[in-house]
């Protein structure tokens, strides 16, 4: 890949992405914050969404706090295991839930298509988010075998990039040089995916109810004064 | 003693025809729009039958309300992990096809299509997918007036105990009809399930309701409504519920349903009670005694110390009065003619029903009847008490039984009084009213006059707000009152 095209999307477009995502999820925070809410569809048919949603959220969910350990230095981890260990466990677990996921989302995509009520129900926004996370984690799982067998250094680069993204370092794109089709393809849509994050409906895990666990007792009585 | 004042609701059974005016009314003015077809905030129940959504009183399908687990309250769907372990997909929560496909009649093609071959139809349109629907399997009153065979009737909770082969025969069957709208309980479900926090029970007049602005989906305040009476808009993907049209009783009217009520069965009043109870009072460990502990909590608005004590905590003197006049605490605490409608969910609901009176059995004819003095023996009605109470008192029948009594003797009271112009105080013997009393209650019951049925205090809507600060701003963007708490909320989220 061509030096100039490396660099634009693996140093400038994350700090585009990321501007072009705080900027929409503040905004969108305060200016339309009730429409930030999960958009169930399970009260018209529910025959296959228990399995796919719980399959699609416990596996995309595990699969993103997976992302997360690209983060840590690698001096940090190396007090408990190696990269070698890490990159098994990565392989393992990644595996695991994103094949998880993936199975979700066929179960939710076939269900969005093919229920004659939800898909009616169904705007572009609905059917072009659910096939982009499947792409997306498609791609992910496609990675895994190239994840397995290429050198460790290769493996470790992953962590380095994200690490020299969000410390403004500006020669982050060359880390990625080498590396194969898949993983770029796989981040540039991962930015997309941050870069509409604040439109669409992936917002509502903002909203999780943390604060239910927090409330004394159960019961809510509000004051008029 | 924490003193709060609720709105409640009565209806006297007795009186229902089940002409369904109040669910029409109810409909047309909260919700008729997309998304909430299938809704009635307010429905009529023929009973005996599954109702709307089906089965609803199952609670070992459905896992609405509490349960007990050793002294302890929790909600039958779980504990707080237990809900939102199901956040992603609630196992409990009904579907559509629970309650019914909305439908419409395309009744366009009438006037504008072209010359038919045959009669002309307008066919049933899914107002889900636009679609011709082939066959209406249900309605929320798809039972109405016992229709449908008794096999799929009997599923009825309340048969509970009952021998229901006998009342499946056609010589034996009865029919009473059940308006149902939300409780308002005290001590709710769909508040304690719904994680978002946006569902909250007011302090000032105790109707439960759902924050639009809040509520963010999760859906778990469906099932956890034992009464099922939070409802999913598949449209905005929010809940909703009956709102015990509180913009009216703001404002000292009475509900739509209620106002609409041809029958003039419904009665509107406040009731004094002490919610440092509530607690206690939803766990009493046997279901029985749920309807004696819930008269228990209620405070006398007629006893100085409690008037002194509630004007102490701030409740006014206009709601004071409301209360001392209240037709429910008439109907609840002096005469025991009224019931919480399901006691055994540990909801503490607070809308409550006088039990139907229902024909002495045939037997009266062939003087076998059992007469209990002047009266008709009550265990010779049509109705039997035992499903009555399953409905009313977790299935005590005494409370029920005293109950259809006296208002069997208020008949044979006033009966003597009006017809044979000469009065029978015998008839009121044994049963605890004296004849004041008694002409206050059929006064109340038979009269029914306007004034009487709906006792409601305005609200105070001058303690939430000084309005005289917006006057001449209302509904321009910098003055507009309800716009002042917008940049409040930033990450407000839950």
């Amino acid at each position: 890949m061509n030096t100039y095209i490396n660099n634009l999307l693996f140093t400038y477009l994350p700090h585009i992405s990321f501007a072009i995502f705080w900027f929409g999820l503040i905004t969108r925070l305060i200016l339309a914050n009730k429409t930030v809410q999960a958009q169930s569809t399970q009260l018209l048919a529910d025959k296959r969404v228990k399995i796919g949603s719980n399959l699609f959220h416990v596996g995309i969910i595990m699969v993103f706090f997976g992302h997360l350990t690209l983060f840590l230095p690698e001096e940090l981890y190396h007090l408990v295991m190696t990269t070698e260990t890490k990159r098994i466990i990565a392989l393992i677990l990644g595996s695991v839930f994103g094949t998880m996921a993936i199975v979700g989302m066929v179960i939710l995509v076939t269900r969005r298509f093919y229920s004659p009520r939800i898909n009616y129900n169904s705007n572009f926004h609905d059917h072009f988010i659910l096939l982009l996370l499947l792409v997306e984690a498609g791609l992910g799982m496609s990675a895994i075998a190239g994840t397995a067998t290429t050198s460790i250094e290769q493996y470790a680069a992953l962590g380095r990039w994200a690490q020299a993204v969000i410390t403004f370092q500006p020669d982050a794109g060359a880390l990625l040089a080498g590396h194969s089709i898949q993983y770029k393809i796989h981040i540039v849509t991962g930015m997309l995916i941050f870069m509409i994050f604040p439109y669409t409906k992936l917002m509502h895990m903002l909203v999780y109810p943390f604060a239910y666990f927090f409330r004394s007792g159960y019961q809510l009585v509000r004051r008029r004064r | 003693m924490q003193i709060r004042a609720q709105i409640a609701m009565v209806m006297n059974l007795d009186k229902c025809i089940g002409c369904h005016t109040c669910s029409v009314t109810c409909k047309n003015v909260w919700t008729s729009r997309k998304g909430v077809e299938y809704v009635w905030f307010n429905n009529v129940e023929t009973k005996p039958g599954i109702g709307y959504p089906d089965e609803w009183e199952n609670q070992d399908r459905w896992k609405g309300g509490w349960k007990l687990d050793k002294e302890r309250l929790y909600p039958k769907m779980g504990n707080k992990t237990g809900i939102m372990k199901n956040i992603f997909a609630s196992p409990t929560m009904p579907t559509i096809d629970d309650y019914y496909e909305p439908f419409t009649f395309n009744y366009s093609i009438l006037h504008k299509g072209s010359k038919f071959k045959t009669p002309p139809s307008a066919r049933p349109h899914s107002m889900l997918t636009g679609k011709v629907m082939e066959k209406i399997e249900k309605t929320p009153n798809w039972e109405d007036d016992l229709g449908g065979e008794f096999e799929k009737r009997s599923k009825d909770m309340n048969f509970k105990d009952v021998p229901k082969d006998i009342y499946g025969e056609f010589e034996n069957s009865f029919i009473m009809y059940l308006p149902r709208i939300c409780e308002h309980c005290l001590n709710p479900t769909c508040v304690a399930v719904c994680p978002s926090g946006a569902i909250y029970k007011r302090e000032e007049d105790g109707i439960v309701l759902i924050d639009q602005e809040r509520c963010r989906g999760w859906r778990q305040c469906v099932s956890g409504c034992p009464y099922k009476k939070v409802y999913f808009n598949w449209e905005t993907q929010k809940s909703e519920k009956c709102t015990f049209c509180y913009p009216r009783i703001e404002a000292g009217e009475s509900t739509i349903c209620s106002e609409s009520c041809v029958g003039r069965l419904r009665y509107i009043g406040i009731m004094l009670y002490d919610a440092d109870k509530i607690k206690e009072t939803s766990a009493t460990p046997d279901e029985k005694d749920l309807y004696e502990e819930h008269l228990n909590i209620f405070l006398n608005p007629h006893d100085p110390e409690v008037i002194a004590e509630a004007r102490k905590q701030g409740i006014q003197q206009n709601i004071l009065d409301a209360a001392a006049a209240s037709p429910i605490y008439k109907m609840a605490i002096d005469w025991k003619i009224a019931f919480p409608l399901h006691p055994e969910y540990r909801t503490l609901p607070m809308v409550w029903y006088v039990p139907p009176l229902s024909p002495i059995q045939s037997a009266a004819h062939s003087q076998t009847i059992g007469m209990n003095g002047i009266l008709p023996d009550v265990d010779d009605m049509r109705i039997s008490h035992k499903y009555l109470a399953n409905l009313f008192t977790a299935g005590d029948e005494k409370p029920v039984k005293e109950a259809l009594k006296r208002m069997l003797a208020m008949r044979a009271y006033m009966r003597s009084k009006t017809v044979d112009k000469e009065v029978n105080t015998k008839v009121l013997e044994g049963i605890g009213l004296t004849p004041e009393q008694t002409e206050k209650m059929y006064h109340l019951l038979a009269i029914a006059n306007y004034g009487d049925r709906f006792v409601i205090p305005t609200s105070h809507r001058e303690e939430a707000k000084n309005v005289f600060q917006h006057q001449t701003t209302g509904g321009y963007p910098d003055g507009d009152i309800s716009d002042t708490d917008k940049f409040k909320n930033l990450f407000g989220g839950i």
